[in-house]
């Protein structure tokens, strides 16, 4: 090796010293803001830690025994289901219809796409303060409208099926904007020659899309769906404000539930035992969505 | 950008050591979490006059009720010691203490101080023969009623829950609803307006709470009635959406002359009588809750300031905290708020505080006294498990009344959590 080569690589192992060092700060912020955390919500959920009955710092499976049995998780479990799949479906479904339709439009109006963007700026809890407005029958301007015309719409927050879809509704508007900006980038990734071709060819323009566009957005719209669900899991502020988890329970997803355990049971070992289920499903469904995302992709 | 990665760095090092320092301010500096209401916020505004007359610096945080919870959460449990004044509710004060948060302030608050404050939201605060917190606020259940409707029904005012159903029944029209009470599901929620039915009903949560049987009796004869009642007058008689209804909807529909009575804690209902806030202010009356065959038992929720066991300042946190509830700081606060539930006798003498009151109502300060006479200290059971019992008891409640599950059903629910919780 030269003398030149040598120096040569002395410099970049300098720099690559350099570079490490400066990662040095984001990978502490990691391991304290999210490895120690998680770390402690593992140990506690294998204890016995209880504001109010004491602690004697046994540690063990019981809390995750004790899930199997517990019937008020297993009805959240199906309340998360259920604000999960209707509302990622919705958003999906929404934003990739806003988001194709807003592709068309050309010129000044472009500007008109910032407002799309809006409730996705707005924070969780004013959505769900102006919702919970919106379906309360005596403060709604929507109940106003209809009984000029002796129409009488019928209260959704107090019944499950209704008070589910009031919440779902205000997810859906404040974050079918996100699945709308990614399905524009992808969108604005696929090139127009595709389109023109299949138009020379004789294609229809629903033809077009099924059969072209919407293959081509299939990672984009896998992976709005996954960072969706999984963000879905931790439903709360729109049923904190909106319904408390009623009417009775019929509204408690998984992620309240485990508050209502924490906080208001003071039970922090089951609290965060049911964190760490809710944790490991999201793990379970990104890698497998991230798997099919590969399939897709190649 | 050497100097931000190196301060980024100290930091990051310094929150992650667990030996490091707890104490995150000067001696001359306290710091002060309350949450949102009327007198906290007052309090806010005053901060300076603290420091001006004390030379201590007071850094009152008010902040949301879920954000409250959360933070003094974190800081309870991890012992941060970055609190040494924190909002204590009465209805947390036994959890609380058994759970090692609190440290007693006894022999930190003088005579003077406590000799002014009204006996029983001093007394909430006293567990085995300490003293926890002081109080700041006492709400007591009151009844609003609109004149015009009841004359117009040729109706009277409602003395029991059995008159309110027959007088609800006479009012309510396709247009006009009778009633509106919080149900939505939660100790500070239903749970503070239904045991008013219950308690009038003869009906309790346990066998002897005063003898210490603390077998639950919620699906007692006596609480089924109760809660065939309260069901009846919200479904039947309320507003649509009446299910879900917590104090805000309560106090539009009555400010915005949708129903005839509300029932609600002092704070609604100041609200409700204010010509300020409400056009049917000029024709809507105050009386006491209604009643039964076992009397009248208006809610009662009390508010104090405690001093968390890993404060590090509890001397000038003692000190704030008697300023803050001195005649002369409360008398301020409830001139400048919406202010009539203070605890500091006194303040009721303030010339000025009186006749901002009877402006807004002349009845007002008078029915208030004469609920909190009426008022029972453990209205809501004071003991550490209350706020399970009641997140657990309010849910079936609100199940009945959203026809989930029959009254029966929902007692029957009750009664078998409250055992599962304690235990039994």
């Amino acid at each position: 090796m030269t003398a030149q080569a040598q120096l040569r690589k002395g410099a970049t192992y300098q720099l690559q010293r350099g570079y490490r060092l400066m990662m040095v700060p984001a990978l502490l912020a990691v391991a304290i803001f999210a490895i120690v955390p998680l770390a402690g919500m593992f140990a506690l959920s294998f204890s016995d830690y209880h504001l109010i009955r004491g602690t004697n710092w046994e540690f063990g499976f019981h809390n995750f025994a004790k899930m199997l049995a517990d019937k008020r998780l297993m009805n959240s479990i199906y309340v998360m289901a259920a604000l999960s799949v209707l509302g990622v479906a919705a958003q999906v479904l929404i934003g990739s219809a806003v988001a194709v339709g807003l592709q068309k439009i050309t010129g000044r109006w472009r500007v008109g796409r910032i407002l799309f963007l809006l409730p996705y700026a707005v924070p969780h809890v004013a959505v769900a303060l102006i919702w919970l407005s919106l379906f309360t029958p005596t403060l709604s301007p929507i109940n106003a409208f209809f009984d000029v015309f002796g129409i009488t719409v019928p209260a959704m927050l107090t019944s499950q099926w209704g008070a589910i879809f009031a919440i779902v509704v205000a997810d859906t508007w404040t974050n079918f904007p996100f699945a709308m900006l990614i399905i524009m980038a992808a969108l604005q990734g696929i090139s127009p020659d595709l389109e023109e071709a299949a138009a020379i060819d004789g294609a229809s323009r629903i033809r077009t899309f099924i059969h072209i566009t919407l293959p081509l957005l299939a990672p984009a719209l896998l992976m709005v769906t996954l960072f969706r669900f999984i963000d879905s899991l931790k439903h709360f502020p729109m049923i904190f404000v909106m319904t408390k988890g009623g009417p009775g329970r019929s509204t408690q997803a998984t992620n309240f539930y485990a508050y209502v355990q924490t906080f208001q049971s003071s039970n922090v070992a089951y609290g965060a035992a049911i964190a760490v289920m809710l944790f490991l499903m999201a793990a379970l469904i990104s890698f497998y969505v991230a798997k099919l995302n590969q399939r897709v992709t190649s | 950008m050497k100097h931000l990665l190196s301060t980024a760095l100290a930091a990051s090092i310094a929150l992650s050591t667990p030996f490091a320092t707890t104490s995150v301010h000067a001696a001359d500096e306290i710091n002060v979490l309350m949450f949102g209401m009327p007198f906290t916020n007052g309090l806010r505004d005053l901060a300076d006059d603290f420091e001006a007359e004390t030379g201590i610096k007071a850094n009152i945080d008010v902040v949301g009720q879920d954000v409250f919870e959360s933070r003094i959460a974190l800081s309870f449990t991890g012992g941060t010691g970055d609190i040494d004044v924190v909002h204590t509710p009465v209805i947390q004060v036994q959890r609380w203490i058994q759970a090692g948060w609190l440290q007693p302030l006894t022999d930190q608050v003088s005579e003077e101080t406590t000799s002014d404050i009204l006996a029983g939201p001093l007394g909430a605060y006293t567990v085995d023969g300490e003293q926890w917190a002081l109080p700041f606020f006492a709400g007591v259940g009151l009844m609003s009623y609109r004149k015009d409707l009841l004359e117009a029904a040729g109706a009277e005012v409602p003395e029991t829950w059995e008159d309110m159903l027959s007088v609800a029944e006479k009012i309510t029209t396709k247009d006009q609803a009778a009633i509106a009470m919080r149900a939505a599901p939660g100790q500070g929620f239903n749970m503070f307006i239904f045991p008013m039915v219950m308690r009038a009903y003869g009906g309790t949560f346990f066998t002897d709470y005063e003898g210490g049987d603390f077998t639950p009796s919620i699906n007692s004869p006596e609480n089924l009635e109760a809660l065939n009642v309260y069901v009846k007058l919200i479904n039947d008689y309320g507003p649509a959406g009446a299910g879900n209804f917590n104090f805000a909807e309560v106090n539009a529909a009555a400010q915005n002359g949708q129903i005839a009575f509300a029932v609600e804690g002092t704070g609604i209902i100041s609200q409700i009588v204010d010509p300020a806030n409400s056009r049917f202010a000029d024709v809507t009356g105050i009386a006491l809750p209604p009643g039964g065959p076992a009397g009248r038992s208006p809610a009662i929720g009390v508010h104090g300031m405690g001093i968390p066991a890993s404060a590090t300042n509890s001397d000038a946190a003692a000190q704030f905290i008697e300023w803050a509830v001195s005649a002369e700081t409360v008398s301020k606060i409830a001139l400048a708020q919406s202010f009539p539930d203070f605890t500091t006798a006194s303040v009721a003498d303030n010339p000025e505080v009186v006749a901002k009151y009877a402006s807004i109502h002349p009845d007002f300060l008078s029915t208030r006294v004469a609920a909190l006479d009426l008022a029972i200290g453990h209205y809501r059971p004071l003991i550490p498990e209350w706020p399970t019992l009641g997140q657990a008891i309010g849910e079936s409640v609100n199940a009945a009344i959203n026809g989930l599950i029959s009254p029966e059903e929902a007692l029957e629910q009750a009664e078998a959590d409250m055992r599962d919780i304690l235990g039994q």
